[in-house]
């Protein structure tokens, strides 16, 4: 087994130290830090993702998961600069809306995203249109997701699509939307460009709007 | 009329015996019943829908056209266009088993005239009907609370309101509504209605609001702050009840968030606030409240814990009726299951939720992380009634939206356990408490657990006779009681996530 392979069960299995020494481990080896997303963290969260939509793992399992990789990639990513082969995949400012304090699944859905070799911004919760806009504009984003939790709050996803084209840009970013009540229609009707039903899927569609 | 012209209904899963004349629409009984006719008795929804156990009833046009040929040959009918030609034994839809309507005894300061008290939940209404000169209960009728058709729970019903005419039309629901109870109790106490002096009512804050025509759309966001919170009193002649017009109606003052003057009365019935030990009450509902005080401060909190504990969005989850699997236990290594009304099992309700998880555990075929130790998606209990993993996973979401509520109010207290807790409602009542805390749900010895029953309801009624006095707006109370906003602290989330598994063993002590 390659170290990278042993990273990759590592973050499977949420052991953070082991992930840390690991990465720690293969640089010292001479590995280059590129090869440690192709080679252990994307696999890995794919995997934690697929175990994820089985109900095999649950929150605890995932959010351990995603703690191990970001053991990882705080390593990792310092030295990434200036390496070609690993600009980031995009940059994706993402929070839950306004009114809703819910952290859980947006946290989740960061962390895989970031996993999968995106700059995630996080605005946190009670992320107010103003906010979001401003720091598409700061961050030069190409993303914007959405996370809400409630049947009342998720009607501001909404303004913050209207907020972003008032401010002229909305050319600029591909707006993604999740959460419990959210539906593909909901995505639909408020001009969202994509609807994640889970976070391997928000994955998914990150991914493919990038291709 | 003659004696052999009647007919004999039997309700179940209840079992309650109702009789009726022959060419008696079915309606009638049942109504009295508090079985609800949403659509008005026009046979144009399903809301009344009975199945037939025992006996004939005749299927008409509307009702081919309502429910399917299979439903029809399995004996169910719409309620609304039946008539009573023959003895019948009929199980309710809608009827809810677990509906609780306190009996306890209480200490009272006598005064003439009748009283009124109605808890007005999110899913279920118990009014009763109170002889205020000796404190006898004359009268109970329960009901579902007729606004559930826009929504299950709170927030969906703050959702519905927001949007016009969603509050005016969910006010009305819920005022025809109490008003037609109390023209309930009054016929079957054959009391007067001018001699009701008083009604007290109980609920929520989103109830509250509901009732009392207070704007809504504060409680649809962070950070969940109303600011007409207090007493509201109202006239029967407001209402439009069939009252004398000055009768005062008082919808007594919420604590906070969303926690309200159900619990309010939960204290009133517990007396927490003027104990010396440190004593907590629990209700267990689809919106779980929580408190944990003594004389010195009162907490409470809410937390959304889902319907999970009624049985909803469980695969094959019902509520406590007939066919629900209510019980789960282990007898030298083998399952035992434990069907309401004797018959085949149909799904499975809270409390045998909550007792399958526990022996699933016990038996390490749930792992502490909530996975099925044997890699299966599902467990068979018996008869064909299956849990499956998302089903755990739906109890873990709701036992740990509890847990973490207590938890954190423990905290608030610099750790102290309560030296007793209440359960209230339903649920509390019927869960087993030894289940309850190997899942972590309550995580306390069962003898330090009581269930309480439905203090809501109690405290309503020991406001009755205790308004005199004051207006109902418990000043005093109010100021001893603090709300946590538990959503806004920033540990909420890792507690919750802690919560989310279970302990490893099989006996935990604290």
């Amino acid at each position: 087994m390659t170290v990278l392979d042993e990273l990759k069960e590592a973050i499977i299995n949420g052991n953070a130290p082991a992930a840390k020494e690991l990465t720690q481990r293969g640089l010292s080896d001479g590995r280059r830090p590129g090869e440690f997303f192709p080679g252990a963290i994307i696999p890995a969260m794919d995997e934690v993702g697929r175990r994820m939509r089985e109900c095999e793992f649950f929150i605890p399992e995932v959010l351990i998961a995603a703690r191990a990789a970001r053991a990882s990639t705080e390593i990792l990513r310092p030295l990434l600069v200036g390496e070609e082969s690993v600009r980031p995949a995009g940059t994706i400012v993402c929070g839950t809306v306004k009114g809703d304090l819910h952290d859980i699944g947006k946290n989740i859905v960061a962390m895989m995203l970031e996993s999968a070799g995106f700059r995630i911004v996080d605005l946190g919760v009670d992320a107010s249109p103003e906010k979001i806009v401003e720091a598409v504009r700061r961050e030069q984003a190409n993303f914007v997701a959405l996370s809400a939790l409630l049947t009342t709050t998720m009607v501001n996803m909404k303004a913050v699509i209207e907020a972003l084209t008032a401010a002229g840009l909305r050319d600029q970013v591909k707006v993604l939307v999740g959460g419990a009540p959210v539906t593909e229609a909901w995505a639909k009707s408020i001009g969202a460009d994509g609807y994640g039903k889970d976070a391997p899927a928000a994955v998914e569609l990150a991914r493919s709007l990038v291709a | 009329m003659p004696g052999n012209s009647t007919h004999r209904i039997v309700l179940q899963p209840t079992g309650a015996e109702l009789r009726a004349p022959a060419g008696t629409p079915l309606r009638d009984p049942l109504f009295e019943q508090g079985v609800e006719f949403p659509c008005g008795g026009q046979g144009r929804c399903r809301g009344c829908r009975v199945q037939v156990l025992e006996g004939t009833a005749r299927v008409n046009a509307a009702q081919r056209e309502r429910l399917s040929a299979g439903e029809l040959a399995a004996g169910w009918r719409l309620a609304c266009q039946c008539v009573l030609e023959g003895d019948l034994v009929i199980e309710l839809r809608q009827w809810d088993a677990a509906i609780l309507a306190d009996e306890t005894l209480f200490a009272f300061k006598p005064r003439s005239g009748l009283g009124v008290a109605v808890d007005v939940g999110t899913t279920t209404i118990v009014a009763q009907l109170l002889d205020l000169e000796t404190g006898r209960v004359l009268a109970v009728r329960t009901a579902l609370n007729s606004q559930a058709r826009h929504g299950g729970d709170v927030m969906s019903r703050v959702e519905f309101a927001i949007s016009p005419p969603g509050q005016a039309e969910l006010e009305g629901l819920i005022r025809r509504q109490v008003g037609a109870l109390i023209a309930q109790l009054l016929f079957a106490a054959a009391a007067s209605p001018k001699d009701v002096c008083d009604v007290v009512l109980v609920g929520n804050t989103v109830m509250h609001h509901l009732f009392c025509g207070i704007d809504v759309e504060p409680l649809s966001h962070y950070p969940f702050v109303s600011s007409r919170n207090g007493l509201e009193t109202l006239s029967a002649g407001q209402l439009d009840w069939e009252l004398p017009s000055n009768t005062p109606a008082r919808f007594l003052p919420c604590l906070g968030g969303f926690v309200g003057s159900d619990i309010l009365a939960g204290l009133l019935a517990t007396r927490i606030g003027e104990s010396d030990d440190l004593v907590g009450l629990i209700d267990l509902g689809t919106n779980g409240e929580i408190v944990l005080g003594n004389r010195r401060r009162v907490l409470c909190a809410s937390t959304a814990a889902g319907p999970a504990f009624e049985g909803a969005r469980i695969s094959m989850g019902m509520r406590a009726s007939t066919g629900a699997i209510s019980q789960v236990t282990v007898e030298n290594g083998q399952l035992r299951c434990h069907v309401l009304g004797k018959t085949e099992p149909k799904g499975i309700c809270g409390s045998g939720l909550v007792d399958a998880v526990a022996a699933g555990l016990d038996l390490g075929l749930i792992s502490p992380s909530g996975r099925f130790a044997n890699g299966n998606s599902e467990w068979e209990l018996c008869g064909g009634v299956v849990l499956t993993q998302r089903d755990v996973r739906e109890l873990q979401l709701a036992k740990a939206a509890i847990a973490s509520g207590v938890s954190m109010l423990r905290e608030r207290w610099g750790g102290a356990d309560p030296a007793r807790l209440y359960l209230a409602g339903a649920f509390g009542n019927y869960v087993n408490r030894a289940s309850a805390q190997r899942i972590g749900l309550i995580d306390y010895p069962p003898d330090q657990v009581q269930p309480a029953g439905n203090t809501a309801l109690l405290g309503a009624k020991l406001a009755l006779f205790s308004l005199d006095g004051e207006d109902g707006a418990y000043a005093g109370l109010r100021k001893q009681v603090e709300h946590v906003s538990l959503s806004a602290d920033p540990h909420f989330q890792d507690i919750f996530v802690q919560q989310l598994t279970f302990s490893e063993n099989a006996n935990v002590c604290h």
